[in-house]
């Protein structure tokens, strides 16, 4: 019948009260919305850092190399790799690297590092080496060129121009050699194991030097088109190159640590969530109460003429539904206006290192549809299963009893 | 003639404790006929307001039966109750007998609602009604905006429009001053006349009662007096 038009009108009965917990349902909504945008900020923030520093979304090396950094692990033909590589749709850019440990001197120092060798062109798409270079310029080609991170040039006391001696370990053979380089820039990462350790030199010098070969390489680092094919296993990338001697890792599974606590992250969501939903699903009872508190004896008068318990139980509710509805309308529109700020002008957190991570001093929110799909469904359940009680209460109101009562 | 309401020894004790128990009806036997016009009068605490809610099936008695139309409602259940109230009894109260948030019109097409009738045979009937109880015009009033006199013409419109048996009021021109409650009480004769209509209604009022062409006295929950005119 025209429940629904009855419950409608019976809202605007008390227009503060129905304002007051549409408010406070929407206000939670909002904050839930809010809140959630903000773990998604942070950890696309916290990936970002990650992936695009150094690190790319995948990597590829010969197995056991991870374990300590053997030099002798090294993959013969990368050139081939890369060409397969290539020919993925599912890739955006790859780059091969040397890594090798190294003692680092100059004329007033000396300290022990991780020397990279890179393809500048390719690194260029692939990580920030190129933009973290804060003097001098990046890697050309030309022989002799190397970039070191600031705070191992201060101490090594070194500036732009000046020589530096680098010590490496052949492969295979345990050789020592050594290779004298003039510093063509400066890089700041922000990272403090980035800026104190490591230096990068062109990959071809790097091959000759611990002699891997033309195609040697002991990582590929890959980015993907779409980010979020890290997380998917049956890629072509993690299929084809996990073999006898490869191994093909997501970052997810190159960074335990981080992982993990994006994962704690979407649990103080959940947390959050709770909580506001009590508060919420509180107010509602406590409102539907004193809605129907006020109209007992008029209850006691729709029993009498023959209203049945189930139909008062079905108002209740569907006046719960009501209210669940523009809240979620209100709470919607308001995150929305809301994001549109820290969205794009960020919520401010000044500047942090987190957990070896450089991250911005600030957080962009970031919107996904089920921030208004999924959370007011939820808002909508918990609205309903508050006015249960509520309804099972006016269901069960007794006529003579209500009609005793003084008004 | 037909009974339409017979209450047989009827009781409704409130309490456990013998010393302190009410005995609010006590071995009340009463006989409504069809097209009666009766009063239930009694001083404050007397029972009248028990014994209509008995025979309207609000309350359940202590011991003790009420028919309506040859039926024992004692052995109905809460659903069968509920529709035998929608269906064959209409109820006026004391005052806001209305939902506020509905216009006169749509008050009195409630129970209708409830019954299933047709769109249009409802429409038919409150237009009837509100001419009956003579207040055409004021159909899309809400209970606010009408006097107290008028929400209870309301009231009986929807009472009436439900096509009942028999009308049960409960002190319906208590709330109204007495001009106003001898108008709403002409109503109810005339309905009552015209259209046969069984009413049972309670009062405290001397000029009410002498209206009603039957009296039921009552005290301490028992029928002091019946008396027919
Ligand atoms: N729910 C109840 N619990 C206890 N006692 C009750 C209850 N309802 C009624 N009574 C008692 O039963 C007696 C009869 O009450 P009832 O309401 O039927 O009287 P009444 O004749 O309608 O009085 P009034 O003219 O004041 O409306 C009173 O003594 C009253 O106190
Ligand atoms: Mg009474």
């Amino acid at each position: 019948m025209q429940l629904v038009q009855l419950a409608f009108r019976n809202l605007f009965r008390n227009t503060r009260r129905t304002i007051l917990t549409v408010l406070l349902i929407s206000f939670s909504l909002t904050a839930l919305i809010i809140t959630d945008a903000m773990m998604r900020g942070m950890t696309d923030l916290i990936v970002k850092s990650i992936t695009e520093t150094l690190l790319g979304e995948a990597q590829i090396h010969k197995l056991g190399f991870r374990d300590n950094f053997d030099i002798d692990l090294f993959i013969d033909d990368a050139a081939d790799l890369e060409d397969s590589l290539s020919n993925d749709p599912t890739v955006l850019a790859h780059a091969s690297r040397t890594i090798s440990g190294a003692i680092i001197s100059s004329s007033y120092n000396v300290t022990g590092g991780m020397v990279y060798g890179i393809d500048a062109d390719a690194e260029a798409d692939l990580s920030r080496i190129k933009i973290a270079v804060e003097s001098g310029t990046y890697l050309s080609g030309k022989p002799n060129e190397i970039l070191i991170g600031k705070t191992m040039g201060e101490l090594l006391e070194i500036k732009l121009g000046d020589r530096i001696v680098v010590t490496l370990t052949e492969a295979n053979t345990g050789e020592m050699t050594q290779a004298l380089f003039r510093v063509s820039g400066l890089l700041h990462f922000g990272i403090t194991e980035i800026d104190k350790n490591m230096v990068f030199i062109n990959i071809d010098e790097a091959r000759k030097l611990i002699r891997l070969g033309e195609h040697g390489a002991h990582e590929i680092a890959i980015r993907f088109r779409n980010p979020e094919d890290a997380k998917n296993p049956d890629l072509a990338v993690f299929k084809d190159h996990n073999t006898e001697s490869l191994e093909s890792l997501s970052w997810l599974q190159l960074n335990k640590e981080v992982s993990s606590i994006i994962e704690m992250s979407s649990y103080g969501t959940l947390i959050i969530g709770l909580i506001l939903f009590l508060l919420a699903s509180l107010g509602v009872i406590n409102s539907m109460f004193m809605s129907i508190y006020e109209r007992i004896y008029e209850f006691g008068v729709l029993k009498a003429i023959g209203t049945r318990p189930l139909d008062l139980g079905v108002l209740i509710m569907v006046e719960s539904l009501l209210i669940a509805l523009i809240s979620c309308a209100v709470g919607i529109i308001l995150a929305l206006l809301i994001s549109e700020y820290t969205s794009t002008v960020g919520i401010p957190l000044g500047e942090m290192e987190f957990s070896g991570l450089a991250i911005s001093d600030r957080i962009l929110t970031q919107f996904h549809i089920s921030q208004i799909t999924e959370l007011p469904i939820y808002v909508i359940l918990l609205t309903m299963v508050s006015g249960l009680y509520p309804a099972w209460f006016a269901s069960k109101i007794i006529p003579t009893e209500a009609l005793q009562r003084s008004l | 003639m037909t009974i339409v309401i017979k209450t047989k020894n009827l009781c409704r004790y409130f309490g456990d404790n013998e010393e302190t128990m009410v005995k609010a009806a006590d071995q009340v036997n009463i006989e409504i006929e069809k097209g009666e016009f009766t009063a239930i009068i009694g001083p404050s605490g007397s029972g009248k307001t028990t014994v209509l809610h008995l025979m309207g099936g609000l309350d359940n008695p202590t011991s003790g039966e009420v028919e309506l139309s040859g039926k024992n409602i004692a052995k109905m259940s809460g659903g069968e109750l509920c529709d035998l109230r929608r269906d064959h009894i209409g109820f006026i109260f004391q005052s806001y007998n209305l939902i506020p948030v509905l216009s006169a019109e749509e008050n009195i097409e409630y129970i209708m609602l409830l019954q299933g009738v047709k769109a249009s045979e409802r429409k038919k009937r409150v237009k009837e009604m509100l001419e009956l109880v003579g207040l055409s015009g004021l159909e899309d009033r809400r209970p606010g905006k009408l006097s107290g006199g008028q929400q209870q013409r309301v009231a009986i419109a929807r009472a009436m429009a439900s096509r009942p048996d028999i009308i049960l009021a409960d002190e319906p021109t208590a709330n109204l001053d007495s001009k106003t409650g001898i108008a709403l009480l002409d109503v109810m004769k005339e309905l009552n006349e015209k259209h046969d209509m069984t009413f049972v209604f309670s009062t405290h009022d001397e000029k009410i009662m002498s209206r009603a062409s039957r009296l039921i006295h009552m005290r301490d929950g028992k029928v002091e007096l019946d008396e027919r005119k």
